[in-house]
């Protein structure tokens, strides 16, 4: 009994490494830049194709993948943000419709990048085996490429938490998110943490993709059901709480593993229960401002 | 977006080129029969889409991405009691049942900021498809069902019958106080509020109509499918499509999305058939570029040229 | 005045858009004939496709047309045939959108079928509707046959759960001497088909089911369910789903260590692909079977023709060998027609006994009879996907318990 409460719980937790990550990563888009980026997911899918494809032609690492996928997808989504999204926002006569234009314009963006992955890599289930043995923890068995998931999980959002309260463009950001009118005012380079942020939340979204391609098959049409995901955290957390988006993101795998163990067809049906109550109850989320 | 009433000369002229083309369209199975009739019925359906979708997102800014779960809903309708009543009675049931969906998540989410609203509405067609297959699993024991089929005619007329009361109710709206108060919140939602006007309720109630129209039209439409299941009849490319053709003929107007869906119905037929593998690429780059650039739709576009060249015309004066 | 204007260019609109539609028919002159397909060229259906009825018609329709295609009396020649395919991207409402395109606006002469069992559903009514013969390929459930009486013009190929895969099954693993079996089925119809035939067959080999448990489309982490699998400690386990599911069951049931005695698994454990993935580590796993190459100078000879110098990966032991038969028993009833009149090729479909690489070859009440499978249970043993069931058509003996997964590399 005590076997099958801590494999929940550990499920839980793998899971919830995963959700945390992309959350994190929705959450820089959203809390400071704005935008609720539809095509989060698919920039998790690009991450784990770009590993993928790596790991089969070249044989490297997927965990050294990371840091080859992250640079790039980082670039694109900087670029994005530079060009598009700048556009709308200069073009934009309020935050609101700036959110909503915005929403739309990455709706948009979701089916062009998921068309552009099915051409360049073929609509159809890829998969490789990387550490996909059982490690016995507590006297359970885990596969080892998910533990290995959780560790570089936490270990990147540690190290971007880090990176904000401690380092001057970090504080940056968080000035911007707070209030960027006034941040601008400060000699904050306004457009450019914007886009740093979009190009760090596409990061993350690009990790996560990389270690998930290691634990799971992947398809084209990956992306969707984290986006889903991504946002129901994201809430959960509270819009605009980058650590609230982090515990979230467990609190929601615990949930889900949870949910799993009793049926497994109700995981999305329960996380969309939690939202709706959310919404009624607490809409700012745990820590929500 | 225009409310300057229209003069009763303009709006004669204007009633009268709609029910032309209305009496053209009534006759097409006469004279065109066959696939013109299917190819129209689909365009009829993003039309009835685009329309309804925006009646609501249109004058309030709240954005929907929920139009492929109120099709589903009318499509399961269809499957659950098509061969049960007759089918006038089913497609009403249809248009219901999406009504009270519809009224639920009204009531759940637009009391909160728009944001919530869309992120709510973009996770309800996966989440309508999970409920229906957990449902289908375990209590029905089944997956996937039947619809009764009936003639291309017939589901041609049925379309044209829902799209005439979509044009009919979203100019009623929009010409009516509804339509001022709805206009107002989409303009300055707390100042509406302080003129009185029961903001949460018009809302709901909007969104509701417009849900209404969308499950009639998967009703009808479910009965070419013949099969439909939890994944068939919610699909996220229903919610996708209408917000392109609306955006991309215009969110000003009523026909906006009209021609918006005409033009874009006939290039996604066109493309299915010969250039499968970038239809996706190329709605989305649509899509974005509508946003970007075409801020008022091709309407909006045409009427620019319009102004330029009558301000041309009068400089020559 | 420029809501006239709007106004007009709305007509204008319509009007182009119908009168494009509506089109011009080419006359068609008889020298060839025209197969339409709607099929899944892209979306997650795509590679079910793409393995199971693409490469059968992709080297048919070739060696058909090499030899001059088919005689047909009525014409006095030989009609080659050349194949118009839509890409419907695995969504069932494109498909039969393109199915009534094909059959009304194209006006092929004969349409091949879509791909999966849903797709099956949708079209056969269609395609029944105008008079076209559906000969369906990838697909086909229990829940059909009821239907089939009511669908003249529909022919089903695929054998399925009880038709007659799992009663064969249930036999070969009760007398292995089985006591209990854990079963995971996808959630869609064919999951929800052959756990519900497994719980059937099964009790009545003296297997007691331990464990049974659905997974939504898409599932990705299957681990919960394994663990419980092998909590269980069932004699047999069964991923009753698609090549998305069977392969990562392959792939954690060896990670978790979870040893059955026997280890069956739905579409996915056919292909050559699931060989080329797991290696020699898919000694002893079962999957559903039509033929082994060895079997017959017929076999060996199809094999040739569809295997050779192409990849592993491309193998089909259950679907090829049905797709291939019925589109020779499809020819051979044009041929013995003489006509291009679907309504005498139908009847002659319904009723006769023609001869294909299985054998004799018929359809009773629209299924391919079960007497002309020659195969339908199979097993991975030294890499060849051997029939080991029904013991009339076996190419080697069924083993069991099956041999422990070897340990995964590092």
């Amino acid at each position: 009994m005590f076997v099958t409460i801590l494999d929940v719980v550990i499920a839980g937790l793998l899971l919830g490494g995963i959700y945390a990550l992309i959350a994190v990563g929705l959450s820089l888009q959203y809390g400071v830049a704005r935008v609720l980026n539809i095509s989060h997911g698919e920039f998790i899918m690009l991450g784990a194709f770009g590993t993928w494809m790596l790991y089969k032609m070249a044989g490297i690492n997927p965990l050294i993948t990371l840091a080859m996928c992250g640079p790039v997808i980082f670039l694109i989504g900087f670029f994005l943000h530079r060009t598009l999204f700048r556009s709308l926002l200069n073009s934009s006569a309020s935050s609101d419709i700036f959110e909503g234009r915005s929403l739309l314009a990455s709706f948009g963006l979701l089916f062009i990048i998921q068309n552009i992955a099915i051409l360049v890599w073929g609509a159809d289930i890829k998969g490789y085996s990387y550490l996909s043995y059982g490690v016995n923890l507590a006297g359970s068995l885990f596969e080892a490429n998910r533990l290995v998931t959780l560790l570089f999980a936490v270990v990147i959002s540690a190290a971007f938490y880090l990176f904000l309260a401690c380092t001057r463009l970090g504080k940056a950001i968080r000035a911007a998110a707070q209030d960027p009118a006034t941040a601008g005012l400060m000699g904050v380079n306004i457009n450019k943490v914007l886009a740093l942020c979009f190009g760090f939340g596409a990061l993350m979204a690009s990790f996560a993709g990389g270690l998930l391609s290691m634990c799971y098959p992947i398809t084209a049409t990956m992306g969707m059901e984290y986006t889903i995901i991504a946002i129901i955290v994201v809430v959960l957390g509270g819009l605009g709480s980058i650590v609230g988006s982090f515990i979230g993101g467990f609190l929601l795998g615990l949930i889900g593993s949870i949910v799993t163990y009793i049926e497994p067809g109700l995981a999305l049906v329960a996380y969309y229960v939690i939202f709706t109550v959310l919404l009624l109850a607490k809409p700012k989320g745990i820590l929500g401002k | 977006m225009d409310i300057t009433p229209l003069t009763s000369k303009k709006s004669l002229i204007s009633g009268a080129i709609v029910l032309v083309m209305l009496i053209l369209l009534a006759f097409v199975p006469l004279y065109a029969p066959g696939y013109p009739v299917v190819l129209l019925s689909s365009i009829l359906m993003y039309v009835i889409l685009a329309v309804s979708w925006l009646v609501f997102s249109g004058p309030t800014g709240y954005i929907s991405l929920a139009p492929a779960a109120f099709f589903g809903v009318g499509i399961y309708a269809s499957a659950i009691i098509g061969k049960a009543l007759p089918f006038p009675i089913v497609v009403g049931v249809g248009g219901l049942a999406s009504f009270c969906l519809a009224l639920l998540v009204g009531a759940l989410t637009l009391r909160l900021r728009g944001i919530y609203f869309a992120i709510f509405t973009f996770g309800l067609v996966m989440l309508m498809a999970h409920s229906m297959l957990f449902y289908e699993l375990h209590i029905t024991g089944t997956r996937g069902r039947f619809v009764m089929v009936m003639s291309y005619n017939t589901v041609y007329y049925y379309m044209l019958g829902i799209f005439v009361l979509v044009l009919l109710t979203g100019y009623l709206v929009k010409r009516s106080r509804f339509g001022l108060a709805l206009y107002g919140i989409g303009q300055e939602e707390d100042a509406a509020a302080h003129t009185g006007v029961n903001v949460t309720m018009v809302k709901i109630i909007t969104f509701a109509i417009s849900a209404s129209f969308m499950g009639a039209a998967g009703t009808v439409m479910a009965t070419k499918w013949t099969y439909i299941d939890p994944f068939i009849a919610f699909n996220p490319n229903y919610s996708f499509m209408p917000v392109v053709m609306a955006m991309f003929g215009g969110m000003g107007q009523l026909y906006g999305p009209v021609i918006g869906a005409a033009i874009l119905t006939y290039l996604e037929e066109f493309l299915v058939t010969k250039f499968a593998e970038i239809y996706m690429l190329i709605f989305g780059a649509i899509l974005v570029v509508a946003i970007l650039y075409m801020p008022n739709g091709l309407v909006g576009l045409i009427q620019k040229l319009w102004k330029q060249i009558s301000k041309r015309k009068h400089a020559v004066t | 005045m420029k809501n006239k204007v709007l106004l007009g260019l709305l007509v204008l609109t319509v009007a182009v858009v119908f009168l494009c539609g509506a089109g011009i028919t080419p006359s068609l002159a008889k020298d060839k004939i025209v197969v339409g397909m709607s099929r899944p060229l892209s979306g997650w259906l795509a590679v079910i496709g793409d393995s199971a009825f693409k490469p059968i018609y992709e080297t048919w329709v070739p060696m058909v047309n090499a030899q001059g295609g088919i005689y047909v009396k009525e014409y006095k020649k030989k009609l080659p045939i050349e194949l118009i395919i839509y890409d419907d991207k695995s969504d069932v409402g494109t498909m039969t959108r393109l199915t009534e395109k094909l059959i009304v606006e194209d006006k092929v002469d004969f349409l091949w079928p879509a791909c999966g069992t849903s797709f099956v559903f949708a079209q056969a009514p269609i395609a029944n509707k105008h008079g076209y013969i559906l000969v369906t390929a990838e697909g086909g459930a229990t829940q059909i046959k009821d239907m089939l009486p009511s669908l003249p013009y529909v022919f089903v190929s695929l054998s399925f759960s009880d038709w007659y895969e799992l009663p064969v099954f249930a036999e070969l693993l009760g007398e292995a001497g089985a006591k209990t079996a854990y079963i995971m089925y996808i959630g869609d119809l064919h999951g929800i088909e052959y756990s519900g035939v497994a719980g059937i067959e099964f009790p009545k080999h003296g297997i007691e089911i331990a464990g049974i448990k659905s997974v939504p489309p898409g599932t990705k982490d299957l681990s919960p369910i394994i663990k419980k699998a092998k909590a269980s400690n069932a004699d047999v386990f069964c991923a009753f789903g698609y090549p998305d599911m069977v392969l990562p069951a392959t792939g954690t049931s060896m990670a978790l260590g979870y040893n059955p005695k026997a280890w069956i698994g739905g579409p996915g454990a056919n292909f050559g692909f699931y060989h080329t993935t797991f290696g020699p580590a898919t000694e002893g796993v079962c999957g559903f079977t039509t033929f082994a190459c060895n079997q017959s100078a017929a076999a060996k000879e199809l094999c040739d023709k569809l295997y050779k110098g192409k990849p592993e990966e491309i193998r089909d032991f259950w679907g090829h060998p049905l797709y291939w038969a019925a589109l020779e028993f499809w020819k051979a009833a044009i041929e013995k027609a003489g006509t291009l009149d679907q309504k005498v090729i139908r009847d002659i479909m319904a009723t006769e006994k023609l001869n294909t690489m299985l054998g004799p070859t018929w359809f009773e009440n629209g299924l391919m009879a079960k007497e002309a499978h020659t195969g339908e249970i199979g097993q991975w043993q030294k890499g060849v996907f051997e029939v080991v069931g029904p013991k009339k058509h076996a190419t080697a003996k069924f083993v069991y318990p099956k041999p422990a997964w070897p340990k995964p590399k590092k």
